[in-house]
């Protein structure tokens, strides 16, 4: 018995770490980094089980203006309302909680699109080369050096004008779809891939003239194979990296669009609680202190989750 | 090299062929730009029929106004070409509240902008060169640390949320700054209307440097060091030149240049986020006129800022390299 276990050990010994054990090592030293994965797993408790405990519902659920009916409307924070009351009479403690979910929402699915659009466009262009990537390049500069939120709030507006539904249901998990943020989702992700598609085509254009891709074409492997099974595993770290930037550039950019008032109404995201009261801001200073910490909170954890994930998984990029 | 026969090559035969170059490599991007710009009207169907979802008290004459001005009746592409002739004579049709030219509300609020947006960038870069340097000069020094995480903390604050603060401590509650505008209306601050200006100016620019600040630090600290580590600064250490004179005559010439060709993007990201700090502040800019002209859809105000704002973010850009190509010579050559 304790000999063939002794055995494993040694195997693994050999074998030594894989590389994202050795990853992880590095990552858990990096005090920053580590601080910034406590603040993400924060927000994402928030997120998951903020529900349970938030003093008032969410909206549209009337519920949420139950301080509202009870004559409590711009109460400064105290021992009741932590972060005070706003204008409408809403819990800003609450719609705080409640916002984690949504910035969420915004910050993962737009990351996911981008990744994607980055991916296709960027693997296509730096493999193939020539003048694939010449035209994909020039189509990329295009959204590269215009001003994205000019586009973004003029999108935005017009389709949540002629959108139907304030809600889509999902009918078996009971989950309500704001469709306005959804919009805005879409929005943004079409207009913020271009960054990251360069990043891709720079690794395509590092990574396929190494010695590997070389053996694969030697041995006849398809296009698709050398792409998806050899350089894009390769590039896998960079991608975590970019994400984790990424997720943190989608939710400061919905707050300022929320800000501006051209996010969804019937969702309480922080940029859409400092907009409803921007007005009356003279008064109801905390209204707008504390979804804005709350956003630069969340942001702050996953620059700082980004910056640690990059000097551990690419440690030769580090300055 | 001296100072004269850079300046002579900067203008010489080469420099006009780049410029050109440069422009020309534009043209595809204005074009595709432009034709995005053009797509915003067609974004979701008829756009008579969201202009009157967006204002359902829309007289007759205005939509055919616009119908004259787009030309709604040809076929798109046609209506493309005939926006595009329009606007490359100088003609973005009227707006739809008021019927007022879009050149004249762009004239009047144009500078306003280009005011606050140089200031700010200005500023900024000048501030942010001795703070990169130093945090450079003493990497992982608690210093350095304090540094690099105070520019993180800026790159994850948002715009607008800094403005709130800023207004609520130094306007509403000390009473030093006006919160809005670009010039006293109801009260002269500071005595003389000189002053008065520039104290509408202190806190929007106060923001758009804070933000641009934190970009530009990490930027050249990140340069320096990767110079500082260099052979021929070793040499020059070797050679016993004081460290003043390697850092800022020798290192940061080369950490700089880098560092410009970003600051176009930075630039951009600038005078793109003008409609944040001209909302917050209510400063009388482009921004604030595109941020209200789009929550009333008023598509001929709305395509005339975008493509003026692209068109300076384009030129800024364009500005930019040439003051790297003037630094750095050998990007001339090749």
């Amino acid at each position: 018995m304790t000999s063939k276990k002794e055995q494993k050990n040694k195997n693994a010994k050999r074998r030594g770490a894989s590389q994202w054990a050795v990853a992880w090592r590095r990552f858990k030293r990096n005090r920053a980094a580590v601080v910034g994965l406590a603040i993400v797993l924060v927000v994402v408790f928030l997120a998951v089980f903020g529900r349970f405990f938030a003093p008032y519902p969410s909206r549209p659920d009337p519920g949420a203006f139950e301080p509202f009916y009870k004559g409590d409307v711009r109460v400064p924070p105290n021992s009741e309302y932590w972060f005070g009351t706003s204008g409408l009479g809403t819990d800003i403690l609450s719609e705080v909680i409640h916002g984690a979910k949504y910035s969420l929402y915004v910050g993962v699915i737009v990351t996911v699109i981008t990744i994607g659009i980055a991916i296709l466009v960027g693997s296509t262009a730096g493999y193939f080369g020539g003048w694939v990537d010449n035209v994909l390049m020039r189509f990329t500069e295009v959204f590269l050096v215009f001003p994205a939120l000019l586009f973004i709030l003029v999108f935005v507006r017009i389709f949540t004008l002629t959108a139907q539904d304030p809600f889509l249901t999902i009918p078996l998990l009971n989950i309500r779809i704001p469709m306005g943020l959804t919009i805005v989702i879409f929005v943004l992700a079409i207009f913020s891939w271009a960054g990251n598609a360069r990043m891709v085509r720079g690794e395509f254009l590092r990574l396929r003239e190494r010695e590997f891709v070389e053996a694969e074409k030697a041995l006849g492997a398809s296009q698709s194979r050398i792409i998806f099974r050899h350089i894009l595993p390769n590039i896998l770290s960079s991608i975590i990296v970019v994400a984790s930037l990424t997720i943190a550039y989608a939710i400061l950019i919905e707050a300022a669009v929320s800000f501006l008032g051209f996010g969804d109404p019937n969702t309480t995201t922080w940029g859409q609680i400092l907009q409803e009261n921007f007005a009356d801001m003279r008064i109801v200073w905390w209204a707008a202190i504390f979804p804005g910490l709350a956003i630069l909170f969340t942001v702050f954890g996953f620059n700082l989750l980004g910056d640690g994930l990059s000097d551990a998984l690419n440690p030769r990029l580090r300055d | 090299m001296s100072a004269v026969s850079n300046v002579k090559g900067f203008f010489g035969n080469s420099m006009v062929k780049y410029v050109i170059k440069r422009l020309i490599y534009m043209l595809p991007v204005l074009i595709g730009i432009s034709i995005l710009t053009f797509i915003t009207l067609h974004a979701a169907g008829d756009p008579l029929n969201i202009i009157r979802l967006g204002r359902p008290t829309v007289d007759q004459a205005t939509l055919d106004a616009v119908a004259a001005y787009y030309g709604l009746d040809q076929p798109i592409p046609i209506q493309y070409l005939t926006w595009l002739s329009n606007i490359l004579r100088g003609d973005f049709g009227n707006s739809l509240f008021g019927g007022i030219p879009v050149n004249l509300l762009i004239g009047n609020w144009f500078w306003e902008t280009v005011k606050l947006m140089t200031i700010s960038i200005v500023l900024a870069f000048i501030i942010s060169i001795p703070i990169g340097v130093y945090s450079a000069r003493k990497p992982y020094s608690k210093t350095d640390y304090a540094i690099t995480s105070f520019s993180l903390f800026g790159v994850s604050m948002p715009t607008f949320w800094l403005g709130l603060i800023l207004i609520i401590v130094f306007s509403f509650t000390l009473g030093w700054f006006p919160s809005e505008g670009s010039t006293g209306v109801i009260k002269v601050w500071w005595g003389h209307y000189v002053f008065d200006k520039i104290a509408h100016l202190v806190l929007p620019v106060a923001v758009l440097v804070y933000v641009s600040l934190a970009q530009n630090i990490r930027l050249i600290r990140a340069n320096m060091l990767e110079v500082l580590r260099s052979d021929y600064i070793l040499a020059a250490r070797a050679s016993g030149l004081s460290e003043r004179k390697i850092t800022y005559s020798y290192a940061l010439r080369n950490a700089i240049a880098p560092t410009i060709t970003f600051l176009g993007i930075a630039l951009g990201a600038i005078i793109a986020g003008a409609p944040m700090t001209e909302y917050v502040f209510n400063w009388p800019g482009l921004g604030r006129t595109y941020v209200n002209a789009t929550t009333r859809l008023d598509f001929p105000v709305v395509m005339g800022i975008v493509m003026i704002i692209t068109v300076m973010a384009l030129l800024a850009n364009l500005i930019v390299d040439l003051i790297y190509v003037y630094l750095d010579p050998r990007v001339r050559i090749g």
